[in-house]
Order: C-alpha cells, then sequence, then structure tokens
C-alpha cells in the first residue's frame, strides 16, 4: 500500500520507470555498454587500426589522413600530389624531416598487407596459413596477409549498420502496414494481412538471394534495405493486434470526440502506447538482421571486396580450415553482438511487460 | 467445420498464386540466363553462338516475356508437371524424389532429438526454477540460442576434421557417404551416421534451446494458475502436479510449434547443407539459384509453400482438437 502511494506521488513517466527497472538488470546492462562499445570501436575505427595517421603535421600543416578509411575523398589530396601512395611513416620522415604523426593503436591496413619496413623495422605480414596471431598480427592474417585484427575492426561498422538500418526500415513498414490494418479494420485489414501473409510464406532465404542477385552492383546498403523490405512481418503482426486492442480504449474516443483524424490518432495517441511491446521484436530482429547479413556473406553473397564483413571473413576460412584463427575471431565477434541483442530485447521485455513483471514476484 | 475448410484451402491457393508469381518474376529477372550461366562460366570456348541460343530459348520457352511463361508453368502445375531442370536434364519431380531422403534423415533426426532432450530439459528448468544449477543451464542454452549455426558447423569442421585428424574422434568434413553404392548396408549406414553427426548436431543444438526455453516459459505460465494452487493443496506430489496438472496444460502451445517446424523438416536447411555439402533440399535450392534452374527453383518454392501452409493449417487444426474451448468458427 505504501509502495503505491509513494508512486503515485512522484508519478514517473513509464519510460522512466523502465530505464529505472533496466538499469538492475546486470546481463542486460552488460549487453547494452557492449554495444555501446562496439559503436566506439566502430566510429573510431580507422585511429584503432590502420596505417595511415590519426593527425599529422606535414610542410606546416595539420592533416587528418585517417580519414580516408571513411570516404576516399576526406583524405588530404597533398599527400596524393607527394606520391606517397598510401606508405606513410617512411614518406613523411624523407619529404618533410621537421614532420611529427599521432599513428593508430595499430599499425595495419584492412585492405592489404603490411609489406616489409613499411614501419621501420617490421617484417611483412604473413601470408597462408603462417599468419597466425602473434604481437604484430593480433588476430593472425588472413590467405593474402591482411591483418585480421584491422579488418575485423574496420567491419564493425557494417554489423552495427546492418542490424539498426535493416530493422528500421522493418520496423516503419511493420508499424505502418500494422496500423493501418489495426486501425482501420475492415477490407484494410484484409489487405493489409493477406500481404503480410504472403511475404511470411515466400521463404525469405529465396527472397534475398533472388533480390541480390538481381541489383546489378550488390552494395552492404542493397543487403540491408533487402533484409528490412523482407523482416517486418512479425513487427507488422505485432502492431496489428495492439492497435485493435487500443482503438477501443476510452482515450481514442476521447481524442476522437475532440475533432482529432486517424493519422493523429494512430501516431499521437495509440502508437505511444503500443510502442513498448513492438520495440521488443525490433530488437531481436536487430540480433537476427546481424545474423542474416553473416551468413549472407558466409556463403558467398556479402557486400563485394575490399569491403570487409565480419561474415566474409569466416567464408575465407571455409576454403583454409586450418587457420583456426579466421572462424574463431569473427565468430566469437558474430556471436558476441547477437548474445548482445537478445539479452538487450530480453531486458527490455521483462521491464515493460507488466505481465512478466507480476511473475517475477 | 468443412466451410472453414474450404475458406482456408481457397485463401491457401490464392497466397500461392501470389508467391509462386513474385518468385518467378524474381527468379526470371536474376541477370543472366540457364543458358549463358551454365556454359559461360564453366567453359568460355563452349559459349553457344547466338543463334544456337535462339533456338535453346525457344526451346526451353525463355524468348516469352516472363509473366507469359509463369501462366505456362502454372497450368503445366495444375495438370501435375513441375517441367524439367534445365541444368539436370531431369524432371523436377525426379530431383525432389532424390533429395528429400537425405534432408529427412537430417532434419527428422535433429527434430527427434529436440523433442527427446527438450521436453525433459524443459521440465527440469521449471521444476527446479531459480536455482543455481538451473540458472547455469538456462544460460547455457541461451548463449547456444544466440550461438550462429554456421560458426558453431565451422568450429567443429576444424576440431573433428583437422585437430583429430588421424584419431579415432575423427569425423568425415563433407558429403555424405564416402563408400560405393555396391558396398554392404552396414558399413553404408555406419558411414551415413558418421557423416551425418556433425550436421545434425549443428540443426538440433539451436532448435533444442529454443524449444526448451519455450516449454520453460509456458510451464511458468501453468504453474501460475489456480488449479496448479487446488493439486497442490489436495495433496497431489510436486511431481504429479508437474507433470499431469502443469506439463498436459502446456502441450497446446507446443502442438503449434511442431505444426511450424514441418517446412523445414522437408525443406532443410540451406546454410547447414551448403557447409557440409549435404546433397539434400537445401543445396538444391542453393544451386538452383546459382545455376538459374528456373523450373528447380519454382518446384522447390511451391513445395516449401505447400509445407507452410499446411503447417500452418494442421497447427490451427490441432488446436482446436487439443483445446475444446477453441472453435475453428
Amino acid at each position: 500500500m505504501n509502495e503505491i502511494q509513494s508512486r503515485g506521488r512522484q508519478s514517473h513517466g513509464f519510460w522512466a520507470e523502465a530505464w529505472a527497472r533496466f538499469r538492475r538488470k546486470p546481463l542486460a546492462m552488460a549487453a547494452l555498454v557492449f554495444v555501446a562499445m562496439l559503436a566506439a570501436v566502430a566510429v573510431l575505427a580507422p585511429a584503432i587500426a590502420g596505417t595511415k595517421p590519426v593527425l599529422c603535421r606535414y610542410k606546416g600543416r595539420l592533416y587528418a589522413p585517417c580519414l580516408g578509411y571513411f570516404d576516399r575523398r576526406l583524405e588530404p589530396t597533398v599527400f596524393a600530389k607527394d606520391r606517397f601512395r598510401g606508405t606513410y611513416p617512411k614518406n613523411l620522415a624523407e619529404k618533410d624531416p621537421d614532420s611529427w604523426a599521432i599513428w593508430p593503436l595499430v599499425f595495419q591496413d584492412p585492405y592489404r598487407a603490411v609489406r616489409e619496413n613499411e614501419w621501420p623495422g617490421r617484417p611483412a605480414n604473413p601470408a597462408k596459413d603462417e599468419g597466425r596471431p602473434s604481437r604484430i598480427n593480433l588476430f593472425g592474417t588472413d590467405q593474402y596477409g591482411v591483418d585480421v585484427f584491422a579488418k575485423m575492426v574496420h567491419g564493425t561498422t557494417i554489423a552495427l549498420l546492418v542490424g539498426v538500418v535493416s530493422m528500421g526500415l522493418a520496423g516503419t513498414i511493420g508499424i505502418i502496414v500494422g496500423a493501418l490494418g489495426g486501425y482501420f479494420g475492415g477490407w484494410v485489414d484484409m489487405l493489409t494481412s493477406r500481404i503480410t501473409e504472403i511475404v511470411m510464406c515466400v521463404p525469405t532465404l529465396v527472397l534475398i538471394l533472388a533480390v541480390i542477385a538481381i541489383v546489378e552492383k550488390p552494395t552492404i546498403w542493397k543487403t540491408m534495405a533487402i533484409i528490412g523490405a523482407t523482416g517486418w512481418t512479425g513487427i507488422a503482426r505485432l502492431t496489428r493486434g495492439e492497435f485493435l486492442r487500443l482503438r477501443q480504449s476510452e482515450f481514442v474516443t476521447a481524442a476522437r470526440a475532440a475533432g482529432a483524424g486517424p493519422v493523429r490518432i494512430m501516431l499521437r495517441h495509440i502508437l505511444p502506447n503500443a510502442l513498448a511491446p513492438v520495440l521488443v521484436p525490433i530488437t531481436f530482429g536487430i540480433a537476427s538482421a546481424i545474423l542474416t547479413e553473416s551468413a549472407l556473406s558466409f556463403l558467398g553473397f556479402g557486400p563485394p571486396p575490399p569491403a570487409a564483413s565480419w561474415g566474409s571473413l569466416l567464408n575465407d576460412a571455409r576454403s583454409n580450415l586450418s587457420m583456426w584463427w579466421l572462424v574463431v575471431f569473427p565468430g566469437v565477434a558474430i556471436f558476441l553482438t547477437v548474445l548482445a541483442y537478445n539479452l538487450i530485447g530480453e531486458g527490455l521485455q521483462e521491464v515493460t511487460d507488466p505481465r512478466l513483471r507480476e511473475a517475477r514476484k | 467445420m468443412a466451410t472453414y475448410l474450404l475458406r482456408r484451402l481457397l485463401l491457401g491457393l490464392l497466397t500461392l498464386v501470389a508467391i509462386t508469381f513474385i518468385v518467378y518474376g524474381l527468379a526470371r529477372n536474376m541477370p543472366g540466363t540457364p543458358l549463358t550461366v551454365q556454359m559461360g562460366e564453366s567453359d568460355p570456348s563452349r559459349k553457344l553462338n547466338p543463334e544456337d541460343q535462339e533456338r535453346m530459348k525457344r526451346i526451353y520457352g525463355l524468348d516469352r516475356p516472363w509473366h507469359e511463361g509463369y501462366l505456362r508453368w502454372l497450368g503445366n502445375v495444375v495438370r501435375g508437371d513441375l517441367g524439367r531442370s534445365f541444368s539436370r536434364k531431369q524432371p523436377v519431380t525426379t530431383l525432389i524424389g532424390e533429395r528429400i531422403g537425405p534432408t529427412f534423415l537430417l532434419s527428422g533426426t535433429a527434430l527427434l532429438l529436440t523433442w527427446l532432450l527438450g521436453v525433459p530439459l524443459g521440465l527440469y528448468a521449471s521444476a527446479r526454477s531459480g536455482l543455481a544449477d538451473e540458472r547455469a543451464t538456462s544460460l547455457l542454452l541461451y548463449i547456444l540460442y544466440s550461438f550462429p549455426t554456421f560458426v558453431a558447423a565451422l568450429f567443429l569442421q576444424i576440431i573433428f576434421a583437422v585437430w583429430l585428424r588421424g584419431t579415432s574422434w575423427e569425423l568425415p568434413l563433407f558429403g555424405m557417404s564416402d563408400l560405393p553404392a555396391d558396398a554392404g548396408w552396414a558399413a553404408r549406414s555406419v558411414d551415413i551416421a558418421r557423416h551425418a553427426i556433425l550436421p545434425v548436431t549443428c540443426q538440433t543444438y539451436v532448435s533444442l534451446a529454443y524449444d526448451s526455453r519455450f516449454i520453460k516459459a509456458n510451464m511458468e505460465e501453468a504453474v501460475r494458475q489456480d488449479y496448479i494452487r487446488t493439486a497442490r493443496a489436495k495433496g497431489a506430489g510436486p511431481g504429479r502436479v508437474l507433470f499431469h496438472h502443469a506439463f498436459r496444460n502446456t502441450l497446446i502451445p507446443l502442438v503449434t510449434l511442431l505444426g511450424l517446424s514441418l517446412p523445414g523438416l522437408i525443406g532443410g536447411s540451406v546454410i547447414i547443407e551448403q557447409i557440409f555439402t549435404w546433397p539434400g533440399m537445401g543445396r538444391l535450392f542453393f544451386e538452383s539459384i546459382r545455376e538459374r534452374d528456373y523450373p528447380t527453383i519454382m518446384g522447390l518454392t511451391l513445395m516449401f509453400s505447400v509445407l507452410t501452409l499446411i503447417g500452418q493449417l494442421l497447427a490451427d487444426l490441432l488446436y482446436c482438437l487439443v483445446d475444446p474451448r477453441v472453435s475453428v468458427e
């Protein structure tokens, strides 16, 4: 009784209360921290592993050549003009003795093997099955001598983007389709439900493989769009159910009496109340989107080189099974990321679903 | 009941037509045709000259626009003819017949193992809910559930085919059998079983983790009901309450789960069959997409969609059968 009264006085919002409960779940919080860490790795990738200086002073001016890893055009043109050809350490010292540079934590490139003496006194990257993990190549090298650690650090962006972008798309489609069907009912519902059912019945992998084969140049963005465009059915069904339930409620009648139009009622009145249960399958969907993308790359349908996703490293491993490090490191990375999103989804479900909350007591 | 069935069947037919239409359109619009992909890639000198290509196109009916091709395919299907595979020169039904056995061997074994292990695990977890050993088991199952199959498959291949090579624990990497077809049946079955261990393991563990968690979640829902309290109050032992009162009431969602696993049972898993080069349906499907073998793609899609729809219908019907409160009307 006391508890109810004190809660009534403070009156936290739904999300604030859910967050407070979420914070008390060690596993879910650990997962959230892990994902935040991955995001940091993705943003800072060129500063963690690369062969271009994070910051350097050259002929009296400051440059940040590492930005070239995000986009070729961001790399200062002066280095191309001075014929650096991508090898910075020697050229900087030779062409401007007064220059200095801040190097990435690990001097390795995700797109090519580091050559001998590229970094003064360091041997060339080993290739083939010689490239087991060492002090210089933390996670070993692939069959061409490219550093696996650098590839994985730079592939983090893809892993994170795939989940967020494809589920953002799937969530948008799913919520719109489900909301229309659930709110209007009748023939609209009949139509949207049929479409959902059809998309649900088409084997996902067929759809994805066929669409990937059709698009002229497969890029990672198109893969994301395809995963999103096929993965919305569960979200649509759930949204429809929530809208069906909520459109009968009194606050919707009140809003309608106050003169709100259907779009306003759907967006401002029903959707905020239906968002929590819909967010759960979206989080689980992120996990499965990451799985799908790595499975596609693993089967050889991933983004074309040089873009390296974690799954394409596994694909390299298939023909070189003795190179166990090509399986262990990317495999564990995919697993941990999927696990993290599943744990977050589970935590979200437990803190926002009142029925599950009752069960805990 | 009859009208319900009729309505479901009609809607199902409509869905089937829509699905096959979409897939046919997608398949025909993939770049390349069976003729160019098949011969040009393997050997440039065997590339057909333009006249021959035109002639072949006419024979295969590829000179028409794809929607006409679809109508022709649909017409043949209605007459019970799935067509002939372009790349394998065999009727699609024969191909499916050849591949269905190996796939069923994998997925049937995996399904059986899943249920034999999953039900006791789920019951155990709900009986000891909250205790240290249950939390450890559940955590392990949860980790397994998030573990990608293809990563697990590669791990297993490295361990059993590379690291343990030469020991008695070594297991074969690829294929279904190394022995010639005229070897004795005992030797052959042992050989096939040895080949099947790794793929079956991969296929079992994910669904095992999922099913036992599902059972546990349903059991937790059931033990909170009033009739459980009544059963305890009248003096039923914990085992009897668990099996007789709680578990029997969770059978309904399990039946649905069983119905939904039907398509996978015969459709197989593309990824697992591809990794272990198991000569099953999933691999056939993957190959037929690569070879642009339209009749095979369509035959498999049709079969898979029919199974999905039957599985859903079966799940709904079984639901009515085991739960008298639910009626099909």
